[in-house]
């Protein structure tokens, strides 16, 4: 059994309890435990595009440091810290790249640190939790651990922004990335692709122009729909807010409109892996998958065994 | 066909200087391909595109970029970043506009007249993104 030091971030906490306990739940019956690390702060969830502000870098690298130590308490593991939000992973990522490049950024923001008692030696990696699926774990341990084959489950895979851009935090091809549909399929469902699988949802936009949102919302499902999806599947908080709240404000509004719900991809791991239900935490959402599940006989019958 | 006679004085040279600053990114590097533009999942939302932004902000034209909707509906997706052909991080120039704007004390978003039941309903993560990008 690996353990690895799990940075949650803020939303994991709140309206995402979904994710990480269905995160933490698969990570340890596949042997890559994720283990959360003390004290924790918000890494900004968006990284500074400025070249001249150091404050806004200080949060990442104070996990960062954290973490480090953190790794030392643990069983096997390597100097890693891992994110299950993707917009974490990008923060995290963009800055440790820096500061590794520029010693300078690195010395002030450590002197920022010194009333934490913290110093920040560069000798952590950042790492999504689907890289360490991808990587480490392997599809083909996965697909062992599938006892409930997602059969009837037609999967879009929506990326977002953060899991493929920037160059530095990119944890596949930022064209032609495959992670996700590997994972879909071997969890057994039926893997729809849509051409807008990257096609930014509007972010933070949702605060002062929900306009926006709500328009690249429109266009991101009936981009799935039109191919037969029946349900989306996403790394991102943020992306999982939107679209899903979203769809429910639409569905008011305009007729005709079927949601699709979304699902986190470690909620449909947990599915497939025969986890109990209340894990995911679909109270939470606001296009509720259960209905979905049910009909399908993904959930709500007796174990298969 | 009308002309219009453009200034180019110390005031445009001194705010491309800033926004060069800012950024990190040579301005004079793009030669308006539209890559950006034709990438940009926003760009039906802008009064004016990407790449006329940066010409903009070549020839020094503050008023008419700060004017622009264009960096406020940018959500820095980075699409125009990983896709410039001369290696511009676009992406930051949108950035450095907002700061820019941002740093003359001015704040796009005013965190006291959002609502209570709006601050209850958003999620942090999309809370702290967006006065993270909004606010001075």
């Amino acid at each position: 059994m690996v353990q690895y030091s799990y940075f949650p971030g803020c939303n994991l906490k709140t309206n995402a309890k979904g994710f990480e306990e269905t995160a933490i739940a698969v990570s340890k019956k596949l042997e890559a435990e994720l283990v959360e690390m003390p004290s924790w702060n918000c890494c900004g969830t968006v990284h500074t595009l400025t070249s001249d502000n150091i404050m806004k870098r200080i949060a990442p690298i104070r996990v960062l440091s954290r973490s480090r130590k953190h790794v030392e308490t643990l069983k096997e593991s390597p100097n890693q810290v891992v994110t299950l939000c993707s917009m974490c992973n990008s923060t995290l990522k963009i800055v440790n790249n820096e500061v590794k490049k520029d010693q300078e950024i690195l010395d002030k923001i450590n002197y920022q640190l010194e009333e934490d008692e913290e110093t920040y030696e560069t000798d952590m990696e950042v790492k999504h939790f689907l890289e360490i699926l991808r990587d480490i774990v392997g599809y083909e341990k996965i697909s062992e651990e599938v006892v409930n084959p997602l059969k009837g489950l037609k999967v879009s895979p929506y990326y977002g922004c953060m899991l493929l851009h920037p160059e530095e935090a990119k944890i596949d091809d930022e064209e032609m990335p495959d992670v996700l549909e590997s994972l879909v399929e071997s969890l057994g469902a039926d893997l729809v692709m849509s051409p807008l699988f990257k096609f930014c949802c509007g972010s933070y936009h949702i605060v002062d122009q929900e306009y926006i949102v709500s328009s690249q919302v429109e266009k991101i499902v009936e981009a799935a729909k039109r191919r037969g999806a029946n349900a989306l599947v996403v790394a991102c908080p943020l992306c999982a807010y939107n679209i899903d709240q979203q769809q429910k404000a639409m569905a008011k509004n305009t007729v005709g409109k079927s949601p699709i719900p979304v699902f986190y991809f470690t909620q449909l791991m947990a599915i497939a892996m025969g986890e109990p239900v209340k894990i995911n935490h679909f109270q939470d959402h606001f296009i509720n998958p259960e209905p979905l599940l049910k009909e399908l006989g993904l959930i709500g019958r007796k174990k298969a065994k | 066909m009308s002309y219009e006679y453009l200034k180019f004085g110390k005031e445009e040279k001194d705010f491309i200087a800033k926004i060069e600053e800012i950024s990190g990114q040579n301005i004079y590097s793009c030669y308006q391909c539209g890559k950006c533009s034709a990438g940009c999942v926003f760009s039906d939302k802008m009064d004016i595109t990407v790449n006329q932004l940066i010409h903009l902000i070549q020839l020094g034209q503050k008023e008419k970029v700060l004017k622009a909707n264009t960096h406020w509906v940018c959500s820095s997706c980075l699409t125009c970043s990983v896709r410039c052909p001369r290696e511009i991080d676009v992406a930051a120039l949108m950035e450095a506009v907002r700061e820019y704007s941002l740093r003359e004390d001015y704040e796009k978003v005013i965190i006291s007249e959002i609502s209570k039941e709006a601050l209850d309903k958003l999620p942090n993560i999309a809370l702290v993104s967006n006065f993270r990008k909004k606010t001075g």
